[in-house]
């Protein structure tokens, strides 16, 4: 007798798969949402940074502080459930929530949080892929292994939104009365501007966000201008 | 310091348009020519870089990156050739009129040496999607959608059932191992491709693996095949493509075998991701399958008013006339 055109078991191996993958997704969705939750809390928390004085910077960011902790276990779980199947068939679920927890930890360190007691906080401090990968305990641009980790595009994401979010807060420290802010993140978005220009980037979404980088420079130039043409700005710098 | 800047550009300027009228200018507005023989502008002249305290950092990511993009760029390149030649093997596989366990010598012969072109690439390649970088260059290796429809295609002609995952993922292996290995032994056809128990050497070598969705989707086009077959053996043999000999009572034809397909696949939970491109496929199917059912009826309708004994040319010799 001929065989049947269709083995029977085909039928229950790919039932199988896709049902599996549909919890996955699920479970993911969930997780995600967690993480989304989170961020967003944070963020949310971090733009009163525009209203805040340095002198209340130590308060301010130990609250940010302790969202930033919440994120961390989120990503924790994250990472524990989506390092059980290949990092790049769903990574695209939760890229976007990553990019956004790593500018928020930018973001505060920048800003003089996130010390430790071997490293110290300080105003002006950008945190690196690595040290970025140590505070959400995560490993970070894997190679071989397959397992969660926080990509290198991913962290330039995250330096794009604190460009950003600083040439914001350049003109307000200027209202706050505090103008060597301005002047400090000027010199930081400019040198991150060349530090992007290093890059050979493809014309994907990072690229487009990098373009818009210039924009933020011209803004805090114009903020800095208007200080030096004033002598507003401090001497000690 | 910024006005100065500002000043700076705007008499650099102001410079630039008096010489403009003698004086050629790429596109960015920098001098061409003239320089003596020197060495062409690169493709994209950075504005001069400042060194500063992240110019290393961001030069370790570059690197990085380039690697990736340039990973990308290879594997792009390997799967647009790797489609092409499966759609070759698929053309050569429409010029068969019979569903036979031998293909036509000649045509078996072209599937033989596309094959062996594909079981290069394949090797090439094999070693960069391994791990964590098969899905991460997915979207780059479409070209395994398009070999799983050859190959499917291929083992319907000759056995007229459905290649299974595991039939098609040892295949796709087979190839990959027989690419790495230098040229000594002649491909032959994909079925004789099972597995041989050759543990250290398959241990060693990285393969192409296959995801279910390749496969899937594979099979989505074979019915677009599978309707092209039909079609072609129904117009020049006159009857629904089947590999019974029609001694037995209501053999199984082309049209049963689509529809199965088609339910097999509709049968299928839903998928919760990938959702618009899958129903597309479904769409397309289904016209395929109605396509064949048509032929089918049209057969079964006037199929009967062929003069008895009518047999369908099958010679061989008539092949090339077809060929495009």
């Amino acid at each position: 007798m001929a065989p049947p055109m269709i083995d029977p078991a085909l039928f229950d191996q790919l039932k199988s798969k896709v049902e599996e993958d549909t919890l996955v997704r699920k479970e993911l969705d969930q997780i995600i949402d967690e993480l989304a939750q989170r961020v967003s809390y944070v963020q949310g928390v971090l733009s009163r940074i525009h209203g805040t004085p340095r002198s209340k910077y130590p308060s301010f960011l130990s609250q940010v502080e302790d969202g930033i902790k919440q994120e961390v276990e989120t990503v924790k779980k994250l990472s524990e459930f989506a390092s059980k199947f290949p990092y790049y068939k769903y990574n695209f679920k939760w890229m976007r929530f990553i990019q956004d927890a790593v500018s928020t930890v930018l973001l505060c360190a920048w800003l003089g949080g996130m010390g430790t007691d071997s490293r110290p906080g300080e105003v002006g401090r950008l945190l690196t892929l690595e040290d970025i990968g140590e505070i959400f305990q995560v490993p970070v641009n894997l190679k071989g292994q397959d397992a969660f980790h926080i990509t290198i595009e991913e962290y330039l994401h995250g330096l794009v939104s604190i460009t950003d979010e600083l040439s914001r807060l350049a003109m307000n420290s200027v209202t706050l009365g505090d103008a060597a802010m301005a002047v400090k993140i000027s010199s930081f978005i400019k040198d991150l501007h060349a530090g992007f220009q290093v890059l050979n980037l493809k014309n994907d979404s990072l690229r487009k966000r990098v373009d818009s980088i210039k924009y933020c420079v011209k803004k805090v130039e114009d903020v800095v201008y208007d200080l030096s043409l004033r002598g507003l700005i401090p001497k000690d710098e | 310091m910024d006005e100065k800047h500002h000043l700076e550009h705007k008499s650099a300027n102001t410079d630039h348009k008096v010489k403009d009228m003698a004086t050629k200018r790429d596109w960015q507005g920098n001098t061409k020519g003239h320089h003596g023989g020197g060495p062409k502008l690169a493709p994209r002249p950075k504005q001069n870089i400042v060194k500063n305290a992240y110019t290393p950092m961001f030069e370790r990511l570059r690197d990085e990156l380039d690697q990736h993009h340039d990973r990308r760029d290879r594997l792009g390149k390997a799967s647009r050739d790797v489609t092409a030649l499966s759609k070759k093997i698929i053309f050569s596989l429409q010029r068969v009129r019979k569903i036979e366990k031998d293909l036509p010598q000649a045509i078996q012969t072209e599937v033989d040496s596309r094959l062996s072109e594909i079981a290069k690439l394949l090797a090439v390649i094999a070693p960069e999607i391994q791990g964590i970088n098969r899905y991460r260059y997915e979207r780059s290796l479409s070209c395994l959608e398009e070999l799983i429809e050859a190959l499917t295609f291929c083992h319907y002609i000759k056995t007229q059932t459905l290649a299974s995952l595991e039939q098609m993922r040892l295949a796709v292996e087979e190839l990959a191992r027989k690419g790495a290995v230098p040229e000594d032994e002649v491909m032959t056809g994909v079925e004789e491709t099972a597995p041989q128990p050759e543990k250290t050497a398959e241990k060693e070598a990285p393969t192409v693996s296959i995801t279910e969705d390749d496969y899937l989707y594979g099979v989505f086009d074979l019915t677009g095949e599978m309707m092209r077959f039909a079609t072609t053996t129904a117009a020049l043999s006159g009857g629904m493509a089947s590999a019974a000999d029609g001694d037995g009572d209501e053999p199984r034809t082309i049209v049963q075998d689509i529809q199965e397909i088609g339910s097999f696949i509709e049968m299928l939970p839903l998928r919760s991701g990938h959702r618009t491109t899958w129903e597309k496929k479904v769409e397309v199917m289904r016209q395929s399958i109605e396509k064949v059912e048509k032929l089918g009826y049209g057969w079964k309708v006037r199929g009967s008013e062929r003069p008895a004994g009518w047999v369908p040319d099958l010679s061989p010799g008539d092949q090339g006339d077809l060929e495009e």
